[in-house]
């Protein structure tokens, strides 16, 4: 690579880093806004206001750092800005808005996968590094959660690229390759629909555990652990991991967004130049909101938070069977389509 | 350049460095912004108990085991169920790997 090459690099590195944070920081907030005011109306209450996220984070910087006495301090303070800078590089390698990823060539799907576990793994450590009981039995709750829900969503990525190659289609673990060929395009009959509804599903019930919300925020779990792994955290530092919550939130959402509607309202309604890009953007912004709705505030609202036994068998179970189901279905597809056409 | 493929996937790990470090930088300096003071050597350094006393770091400290118990109780029949298959006796392990193997191949010969 020339020097001409590399400084362009190197400027697009430093632009897209400083444009998808703010991106995904300022949305992150805004969802979380939107999610807690949801939620207080689902339950009767009035809620907080949209900015109140914001607030928050503005408070945090104002309050003391606190370092236990038990604590191992470079680790602790270090950690937390760890887990926010690996979930704001995800950001890079995922199609937001209706652009393709910035760095499509960095990365694939299978590297998104071991980046997400950066940030649960933030969680565990500086839980760990805490010298707190109660931290530390989150951390440890965090670690089973991670366990358990890593196989049916390996599952789930599988039978999506498994498609994709029966198709005849190369570098399925591509995003460009996704949103060229999407999941429901590439069904054949009632089977495959099925196949992916579920696997859509089981998406939907890992992202509140990768996001340890309700009911799968046993880690935290405020009324028993007084905040788990997180309870010893103040000040700047739980604003990281705060900040790191928000845009996780976004990351998610995109990544769903990205495998299972892909679609862009531009190509529809046949759009071009800026007006077709706002509206691209717009309908994004709003199928993020969608997948958070379902996915975090229905589900918290809806249902109490498990035991980590409990989450320990819904994942390896009920959703890991379900995934399961929804490969063996996507499978039989084509052959099913054949066998009575 | 500097891409790793393993035939199905790639990865620039130099690219995810360079973004790694910016970030880094830009975070850092926003963390900064941030108080870095606090009371040392007070209560407000002591572990939170709920307001209990807190005891010495041996008794506090939670075994590593523990990060099992939610896989034991909720698998319970599982492990029971493959204890009991655990006898000790080779012949029987080996019968369980023919019958394992069986049907492999009964499954993949279907496929």
């Amino acid at each position: 690579m020339d020097v001409l090459g590399l400084s362009e690099l190197l400027v697009r590195i430093i632009l897209g880093t400083l444009g998808l944070a703010t991106f995904g920081i300022i949305f992150g907030l805004f969802y979380k806004g939107i999610d807690r005011k949801l939620s207080a109306h689902m339950q009767g209450r009035i809620g907080p206001p949209f900015r109140q996220p914001f607030r928050d984070v503005a408070k945090l910087f104002t309050k003391e750092n606190i370092i236990p006495d038990h604590a191992i301090p470079w680790i602790f303070n270090l950690i937390p800005l760890i887990g926010l800078i690996a979930t704001i590089s995800i950001l890079l390698y995922l199609p937001l808005g209706g652009f393709p990823p910035l760095f499509a060539s960095g990365g694939d799907l299978i590297v998104i996968l071991y980046l997400l576990i950066i940030p649960s793994l933030a969680l565990v450590i500086g839980g760990f590094s805490s010298g707190s009981p109660y931290a530390i039995i989150g951390a440890q709750r965090e670690m089973a959660t991670m366990i358990a829900y890593e196989f049916p969503l390996a599952v789930l990525i599988i039978t999506v690229a498994w498609n994709l190659l029966q198709k005849g289609i190369t570098n399925v673990f591509l995003f460009s390759t996704i949103a060229a060929a999407p999941v429901w395009n590439q069904v054949a009959g009632p089977l495959g629909f099925i196949g992916f509804a579920i696997l859509l599903v089981v998406l939907l019930l890992v992202t509140p555990a990768e996001l340890s919300k309700i009911p799968f925020d046993s880690p935290e779990a405020e009324t028993e652990l007084a905040g788990g792994l997180l309870v010893e955290y103040s000040g700047r530092n739980l604003a990281m991991y705060y900040l790191t919550d928000g845009v996780k939130t976004v990351v998610m959402a995109s990544i769903i967004v990205a495998l299972f509607f892909p679609y862009n309202l531009s190509a529809f309604i046949g759009l071009g130049s800026y007006t077709g890009i706002i509206i691209d953007v717009l309908f994004y912004l709003l199928k993020v909101f969608l997948v958070i709705l379902f996915s975090v505030t229905l589900i918290r609202v809806a249902i109490a938070r498990l035991k980590i036994d409990q989450i320990v068998y819904t994942y390896w179970i009920p959703l890991t069977l379900a995934s399961l189901v929804g490969l063996i279905l996507v499978m039989w597809d084509q052959t099913m389509v054949q066998w009575f056409s | 350049m500097f891409s790793l493929e393993s035939g199905s996937g790639f990865w620039n790990p130099i690219l995810w460095v360079l973004i790694f470090f910016i970030a880094f930088l830009l975070f850092y300096g926003i963390r900064g912004f941030g108080k870095s003071t606090y009371k040392k050597d007070t209560d407000q350094t002591k572990a939170f108990l709920s307001g209990n006393q807190e005891p010495s770091a041996e008794v506090m400290h939670v075994k590593a085991s523990n990060l099992y118990w939610g896989f034991t109780t909720s698998m319970k029949t599982v492990y029971t169920e493959l204890r009991k298959m655990h006898t000790g006796n080779a012949s029987d392990y080996v019968l369980w790997f023919v019958i394992i193997l069986a049907c492999l191949f009964l499954i993949m010969g279907v496929m």
